[in-house]
């Protein structure tokens, strides 16, 4: 996009309660400085039909964009741009992803922060909820590590839970693995939610960050769906690691049906809350994801077998006691009271045989729950 | 003429003895109080003169004045009545000023003459000096059990006049009320499931250890709290005569007839203010929860609920076992020796310890984090996370030990502590313990491998020797500690509120 074009466009975009639709309306009606000026001078009513092409209820929001676009200043937002290292593409420039030139509901406008060229196929996208269990944890983080090795890339939403588990994998892989991709829901200088800021900036180093927000555009409950719809659109396989009923990552799930993409769920316990959402993917159909092979099987990957998808090697001895107790905590999290009851060890026993495995990093405790990692 | 009787005034839990001084002569007739009365103090002229005329005395036609002696302490409440009425009617020469010799008086007086107790007046009797002593009939019992002086017990100050002029015997002194029916401390073998936390109330009873209790509504956390006082040793006589000076300083009901020998619970509720809880409220500084609690047990329920800056207030009774408190008038020392049971919810919809449980937003779960300073959660020795039990626990299942199955080993670890010269491993101090806790290979290995991979820091690895010599303690095992002990120290011991765990 034009230099010039750049700040008008955003200016536009920043305008309260202008989504995906409305901007793309707003863009059609002409050059973006031209229409600009008709939002500032408040003369983009006077044509006919143009209120009404902008949705319901719009006549009064229009007037009070007048009073906005006069405390905005294009030519700033355009070199905010430059000076966070932020491009701004559409459909007409020759980066602009291919993947989106098909599909269904493309990006009008796409904000990039990063490597563009990172955006490639074979790509999995890793979703699920953010407060997901240690369990979840560790699959996503495997899985990106893995995928990543593998050269596919690793598409996801930088939230918090799963999304940040698989993007913190992809990081972990060695320098020749796939680069990262998010996508995220605010503005790319806005990070969101804070506690991710170092992984934000670590994808946005070794990958790229995408946003359909412009700049300064602040975290608003619509802008995240919408955000889903591009992971789906970006992936060619969409695996749920964790979800629960009704999770959000359900909706990436209905925009990759949508599009003819994979999904794949990650299985979990039946009583697991965190797991109710892909079980009932399963259930209802959707593929199992199992390990990294059956991905970069199903994504026509081959991978020289250097044990990319090695698992940590376990100790082949252990005493009885502390592998009846990691043999408990397979069935998921369970309590000191019930562990004692179950392996029949006394208090004392038992406390130190979780302190080890503890120590030794192969269980963890969460509030009064013990969980086994990896 | 002038005359004198010895009487107290309470400050903090600490009686003041004061010496009422009445003069009368000719003059402009008036009544005047001087000596820092409080409101209280200076209304006693109006009902010692109603109580005057009601028991058949005269009212003196004349320059009647009252020094409360020293003048400089301030005097509080109405304990000082029948003393002035006394001293008035020598004075007046209605009474023989030899009878007055060796008399002290603690009483509030009623319009018609009645005497009565007040609040604060074990401690109060406590500091009289005199040989005998006149005091309400209804508090006759409890004052003979701290006061030397003989007890003249009196309903009304007709019957002390009387006795004072020699006119009639003073009366007997009322028979033993009836003892109060044992207070029912509700059994540890009520508690179904939840061994680990039973386990930590032992230990915490044994040692002295705060202890800190997460969990969802429904676990059963007060249930346990209320459990615990049972576990403790009963009040030595010193521990007994203590608390019952401070409950009666505070204005708490008192047994009749004897020093309670149990444990006090005091359970504050959250929206507590900060003068309720600490102490200083009322020209008397009144005790506050925490000196209630003393030799006893401090519940709060809803830590999270608590004003942070109330329990930031806690850290110093925490770390002393005492409090100062100041003001313009006047500084005392309250004790403040308890052991505190705090329990809370993990996260305000309760439900965050459960992996994928949590409906609460992240902002929610760290705003409520923030309330507890780190500080006051470093206090806690024991940090147990509580679960709600199985329901299949909680109707089969078999009870667990009974409170006096556990109060014996309680008692017998207190007895171990005992032979280090402290009552419990909590009053050890840190070179004391660092002598008494060897560790044996096992244990260094595992506190080793602990503190590398960051589970325990520099400051909790103290605390936890210090938990694990009370494990050994209730086990009866010698030095060196084992790595069973420490192991059990560690698994009791965890970190509150764990931050998400995708972070």
């Amino acid at each position: 996009m034009k230099g010039a074009d750049v700040g008008f466009v955003t200016a536009i975009a920043s305008l309260p309660k202008v989504g995906p639709a409305r901007l793309g309306r707003l863009l059609d009606l002409g050059e973006p400085g031209e229409v600009w000026e008709r939002i500032r001078n408040g003369t983009l009513g006077d044509e006919p039909g143009v209120v009404e092409s902008l949705g319901a209820r719009s006549a009064p929001l229009v007037a009070s964009w007048r009073d906005h676009a006069r405390a905005m200043d294009p030519e700033r937002l355009g070199r905010l741009h430059h000076d966070l290292g932020i491009r701004l593409l559409c459909a007409a420039d020759a980066e602009y992803p291919e993947v989106f030139r098909t599909d269904v509901e493309p990006p009008r406008l796409l904000w990039v922060a990063g490597d563009i060229g990172a955006v490639r196929s074979p790509a999995v996208a890793i979703v699920g909820t953010r407060r997901c269990t240690r369990y979840g944890h560790d699959v996503a983080r495997r899985f990106g590590r893995e995928l990543a090795s593998a050269g596919v890339t690793v598409v996801s939403g930088l939230a918090l839970g799963i999304d940040a588990a698989a993007h913190a994998g992809v990081l972990d892989a060695d320098e020749m693995g796939a680069p990262p991709v998010g996508v995220v829901g605010t503005g790319l200088d806005v990070v969101y939610p804070r506690r991710n800021v170092g992984l934000w900036h670590s994808v946005a180093q070794c990958g790229v960050l995408l946003s359909e927000a412009p700049p300064g555009a602040t975290a608003e409950p619509w802008r995240f769906p919408a955000r889903n719809r591009l992971i789906a659109a970006l992936a060619d396989i969409v695996v749920v690691v964790e979800s629960t009923e009704r999770g959000g990552s359900l909706y990436t799930v209905d925009e990759a049906i949508a599009r003819d993409v994979e999904v794949r769920a990650v299985p979990g316990h039946v009583t697991a809350p965190s797991s109710a959402g892909t079980n009932r993917l399963l259930a209802d159909g959707a593929a199992p994801a199992l390990d990294t092979g059956d991905l970069l099987e199903a994504l026509g990957v081959t991978v020289e077998a250097t044990g990319g998808s090695g698992r940590p090697d376990r100790p082949v001895y252990r005493d009885p006691e502390e592998a009846e107790v990691l043999d408990i905590l397979t069935t998921g999290s369970v309590t000191f009271d019930e562990l004692a009851e179950r392996s029949g060890l006394g208090l004392e026993r038992l406390g130190l045989v979780t302190a080890r495995l503890q120590a030794e990093g192969v269980v963890q405790r969460s509030g009064g729950w013990y969980e086994r990692r990896g | 003429m002038f005359t004198t009787v010895s009487s107290a005034t309470v400050l903090g839990v600490d009686g003041q003895p004061v010496t009422v001084e009445a003069h009368v002569s000719t003059g402009l007739p008036g009544f005047s109080i001087v000596g820092l009365p409080d409101t209280a103090c200076r209304e006693a002229r109006d009902r010692v003169r109603a109580a005057l005329l009601s028991s058949g005395c005269r009212w003196p036609q004349k320059r009647m004045t009252v020094n409360l002696a020293p003048s400089g302490v301030r005097k509080v409440g109405s304990g000082l009545d029948l003393a002035i009425a006394l001293a008035l009617l020598v004075a007046d020469e209605q009474l023989e000023a030899s009878c007055l010799e060796g008399l002290g008086a603690v009483g509030e007086l009623g319009l018609d003459g009645t005497v009565r107790g007040v609040p604060g007046i074990v401690p109060a009797v406590d500091a009289v000096i005199a040989d005998e002593l006149v005091v309400a009939r209804d508090v006759a019992h409890l004052v003979g059990l701290v006061s030397d002086a003989e007890i003249r017990a009196v309903a009304t100050l007709h019957e002390a006049v009387a006795a004072l002029a020699g006119e009639d015997p003073w009366p007997p002194l009322p028979p033993r009320p009836d003892p109060d029916p044992p207070a029912r401390v509700p059994d540890l073998a009520d508690v179904r499931g939840q061994r680990a936390a039973r386990r930590a109330l032992e230990i915490a009873a044994a040692g002295g250890h705060h202890l800190l209790m997460v969990g969802p509504p429904g676990a059963g956390k007060t249930m346990l709290a209320r459990r615990l006082p049972g576990l403790l040793p009963r009040l030595d006589a010193a521990q007994a005569l203590a608390v019952t000076k401070i409950h009666s300083a505070a204005g708490l009901r008192l047994p009749a007839d004897r020093l309670s020998t149990e444990p006090p619970f005091r359970d504050p509720h959250h929206s507590t203010t900060m003068v309720a809880l600490i102490g200083g409220g009322a020209p008397t500084l009144r005790p506050g929860e925490v000196s209630c609690a003393t030799h006893g047990v401090l519940f709060l329920d809803e830590l999270g609920e608590f004003p942070p800056h109330v329990l930031d207030a806690l850290r110093q009774p925490l770390e002393q076992g005492s409090i100062r408190i100041s003001r313009a008038s006047a500084s005392v020392v309250l004790p403040a020796q308890f052991l505190l049971v705090a329990a809370m919810n993990p996260c305000p919809c309760g439900e965050a310890n459960r992996p994928g449980h949590c409906r609460c937003s992240d902002r929610e779960r760290a705003r409520y984090r923030r309330r507890l300073s780190g500080p006051l959660l470093d206090r806690f020795d024991l940090r147990i996370d509580v679960t709600r039990p199985d329901t299949n626990r909680l109707l089969g299942g078999e009870p667990g030990a009974s409170t006096a199955t556990v109060a014996a080993r309680v008692a017998a670890a207190r007895a171990r502590a005992a032979t280090r010269g402290v009552r419990c491993n909590a009053e050890l101090t840190d070179a004391r313990l660092e002598a008494a806790t060897s560790l044996d290979a096992g244990a260094t290995a595992l506190l080793d491998t602990a503190l590398r991979v960051g589970s325990l820091t520099a400051r909790g690895l103290t605390r936890v020797r210090r938990l694990a010599l009370t494990i050994a303690d209730l086990a009866g095992a010698e030095a060196p500690l084992t790595s069973e002990h420490v192991g059990m120290a560690l698994a009791l011991r965890s970190e509150p509120l764990a931050a998400s765990e995708a972070a």
